[in-house]
């Protein structure tokens, strides 16, 4: 099972420059990996040529081994006829009641279960929308910006909980926040400008998992790679 | 500071509809003048027309603009309104403002005969005396002239709604076209030779029911202005009214009739020329049933029966002695 | 709501009143046309109950002809939302069917239904009809990306939750549709009754100004603006407790 993108040349209709020009990387360890970069670059466009909502590039992208590709995001909401505990129980296939319920906990939502998704916090709202996903039979998950406005604590909680819940599955976390995907994340592709070549950069992140520590020296070392590389 | 201005603009809104509506009663002084007619352009108001281009106004110093009536129009309001100077109205208008307290008069009465008659298919009835309606199906609008003067009939000949049948008239024939209903009311003089003709195509002939004939004279159209312009512009008055007969003794005079179908033309372009013809012949035995009337003779005594008949069915509430305003052209 | 409603007809028609009687009495204008306060009681004590009558007829009509419609729009609107043929057609049909003036069409009706009930109804559902269908259509062929993006990509969305989400997601646009098409619906059988029909408050109408007596139009507005701001009022405590029973599954 892996990820691969070959020579990748994009833009937008009726754009005028290439989003992408020969992008390549290659994944192919399961894991969290991240797409960093400044707004504006494409990630999210890159997200979407993976899961295949966008067909007007040229280059290939390979999923070996991969059906379920998902891309979910910050803004979706839930329909606010029922409760999200309701919502949840819906679309949780009979197999994953216990991880919905495990899910929950480590998410710290148990308490909003019985509220409507207009009257959860931001922070709230995209907890509960993960939620959704992660309950969903996948092996790719794209998470654009999912955990934002989700405060530091609870955002490592949920990170760290992932990881040890979904130890052998593709996870692509977009993020601007350096010290977060150099800590959490495996391989971390820098988008760079794209007029420089090439156009994005492979960094290897620390890759923390629940119950081990972070080298402080390390962790400087990778945002530095970071920094230079974009 | 809101409240202040909302209070200004009611006063200012006021203010414009009052100062238009006076506005145009200062026109009513010059020697221009407004003449609102009670329906479309066609044959029945010939006489109007005809004055107005043959220049009859005008040679007496008057620019007259006659302008088309219509179902919404009302000349008296018109005229208390200052909106025209002169106007044409049926009795039953007159009468009800009057009750009303309207300041208007009577100038002249341009039909002596009312068009307003039932026709009926002539092969399988004969409608010679008020019962002979017993038993069929009569066409009515409510709220009508026709109402008030089928009524009246009814009251006169001893007949109930039990003894006859009421159909609920409305624009279109087709009711009487599928023989739903026996006797449908009609303008003599605009609607009839269209249905007569349309029968005909079909091989039927028609007869018409004129309540004149059994003793109820309803007025129809009259010429009428307000009680002002009698007071104040009384030879504007007189002007007008003779130019405007002069008008309808021309279009009506026999050797005329090429001339004032190609002047009538210009105005009524829908209607066929045979037609056209059939009602400006019928629209003569109207308005001029004998050889020695004089248009615009006020039938008095007719006058006093619609107030009577409108008094019995309350239509008003007490007689408006409808004598008082009208003034005989001649 | 509704009694906010009623207040507001009040102040409006009070201000109309208001108007008028400043404009009779400045430029002393007799009742013929502009009937004096006296005159005006006198009518509405005479024709009141008549009317009432009258008006409950009308909008019985016009309510049944809003029911139909709002039940067909938003079945055709559900059919046309997609941007297939079949919806263009709808909306280009709706568009111009809409631009017809009724008193066209209504002459056709009475030919073919008679002046009875049923061109009553058919005249008020047609003019209410195709604004709601307009509506329904334009919210229904509108993705919520937001809440849609989640059922498409995980293989659950059906048309029935497409419609669901579109339709709770637009329910204050929707009421608010429904309920001004009531107005429509109420000015669309008065038309036709006006027109041609033989019972409803248009036919009253039709006979005072037959009489010109603005007194009895006046006591006709006077009744159609206080039920039509019931109605509307009561539509739009219905789409409240709509969104409310909704909301509170």
């Amino acid at each position: 099972m892996f990820l691969e993108c070959q020579n990748i040349n994009f833009r937008y209709p009726n754009g005028s420059m290439d989003v992408f020009h020969d992008l390549s990387f290659q994944m192919k360890t399961p894991g969290f990996h991240a797409l960093f970069g400044p707004s504006g670059v494409g990630k999210t466009s890159l997200a979407r040529i993976i899961v295949g909502d966008f067909n007007d590039y040229s280059g290939v992208v390979r999923s070996e081994g991969m059906q379920n590709l998902l891309y979910s995001y910050n803004l979706e909401r839930l329909p606010d006829w029922s409760s999200v505990g309701k919502h949840l129980e819906k679309i949780t296939p009979p197999s994953l009641r216990d991880r919905k319920n495990e899910l929950i906990a480590s998410f710290d939502m148990a308490e909003t279960m019985r509220l409507r998704f207009s009257q959860l916090s931001l922070g709230q709202q995209n907890r509960v929308n993960l939620i959704r996903y992660l309950l969903q039979d996948f092996h790719l998950l794209i998470m654009d910006e999912s955990l934002a406005n989700v405060d530091e604590r609870t955002r490592e909680k949920i990170i760290l909980g992932i990881k040890d819940m979904f130890p052998d599955t593709y996870f692509l976390y977009i993020s601007h926040n350096v010290i977060e995907v150099s800590k959490f994340c495996r391989e971390i592709l820098v988008f760079r400008n794209s007029l420089k070549a090439p156009q994005v950069i492979t960094v290897n992140g620390q890759d923390h998992k629940l119950g081990q520590t972070v080298s402080k020296d390390k962790l400087e070392q990778t945002m530095l790679e970071i920094m230079h590389a974009s | 500071m809101n409240r202040h201005i909302k209070k200004i603009s009611v006063f200012l809104f006021l203010f414009s509809i009052c100062f238009s509506l006076s506005g145009i009663r200062v026109s009513e002084a010059s020697e221009t003048a407004v003449y609102r007619l009670k329906w479309l352009f066609n044959a029945s108001v010939i006489g109007d027309i005809y004055a107005d281009v043959h220049g009859h106004f005008k040679a007496r110093g008057l620019d007259v603009t006659v302008k088309e009536g219509g179902p919404e129009r009302d000349a008296i309001r018109e005229l208390e309104l200052g909106y025209a100077a002169f106007g044409v109205a049926s009795a039953d208008q007159v009468i009800r403002a009057l009750a009303k307290g309207s300041p208007v008069v009577v100038i002249a009465q341009l039909f002596q005969i009312n068009p307003l008659q039932w026709i009926y298919r002539s092969e399988n009835l004969d409608v010679t005396r008020v019962e002979d309606l017993k038993g069929k199906v009569v066409g009515i609008t409510f709220g009508g002239n026709d109402e008030t003067i089928m009524r009246t009939l009814m009251a006169k000949a001893g007949l109930t709604e039990k003894d006859i049948s009421v159909f609920s008239v409305r624009y279109d024939y087709t009711p009487f076209y599928q023989k739903r209903v026996d006797v449908w009311p009609v303008y003599r003089n605009s609607q009839a030779p269209i249905l007569e003709k349309k029968l005909g195509d079909l091989g039927e002939s028609v007869a018409y029911f004129n309540p004149a004939a059994h003793g109820v004279k309803f007025v129809a159209n009259s010429v009428v202005t307000s009680k002002r312009m009698m007071e104040e512009q009384a030879d504007v008055v007189k002007n007008f009214t003779s130019a405007l007969l002069q008008g309808w003794e021309e279009a009506l005079e026999l050797e005329n009739e090429e001339d004032v179908l190609k002047t009538l033309r210009q105005f009524d372009k829908d209607t066929p020329p045979d037609i056209m013809r059939k009602q400006l012949v019928i629209t003569r035995s109207l308005i001029k049933p004998f050889k020695d009337t004089r248009i615009g003779m006020i039938d008095l005594e007719a006058w006093q029966q619609t107030e009577k008949i409108m008094l019995e069915q309350n239509q008003i509430p007490s007689p408006v002695a409808v004598e008082k305003v009208i003034r005989k052209p001649f | 709501m509704l009694h906010r409603r009623i207040y507001q007809f009040f102040i409006i028609y009070l201000l109309g009143l208001l108007v008028l009687f400043s404009v009779k009495y400045l430029l002393d204008l007799s009742d013929y046309v502009i009937p004096g306060l006296e005159d005006l009681a006198q009518t509405f004590r005479t024709v009141f109950l008549r009317y009432v009558s009258d008006v409950v007829d009308t909008i019985s009509v016009a309510v049944i002809g809003q029911v139909i419609s709002v039940f067909m729009a938003i079945v055709v609107g559900v059919l046309g939302r997609q941007t297939t043929w079949f919806g263009s057609f709808i909306k280009v049909a709706a568009y111009n069917v809409q631009a017809y003036p009724i008193v066209a069409i209504a002459p056709i009706i009475f030919i073919l239904f008679g002046d009875g009930f049923l061109s009553r109804l058919l005249i008020a559902a047609m003019i209410c009809y195709f604004p709601i269908l307009l509506s329904v259509i334009s919210i229904m062929s509108e993705p919520v990306h937001d809440i849609e993006h989640f059922y498409r990509v995980t293989g659950r969305m059906r048309w029935q939750l497409e419609v669901k989400i579109r339709a709770f997601e637009n329910l204050n646009k929707l009421t608010t549709v429904i309920s001004g098409s009531a107005t429509l619906a109420m000015a669309g059988t008065i038309v036709a009754e006006f027109i041609a029909a033989n019972a409803g408050i248009g036919y009253s109408i039709r006979i005072a100004l037959y009489q010109s007596d603005l007194a009895k139009i006046l006591t006709a507005l006077f009744l159609i603006g206080i039920t039509l701001s019931v109605y509307q009022g009561l539509l739009e405590i219905a789409g409240y407790l709509v969104k409310k029973g909704w909301a509170s599954h």
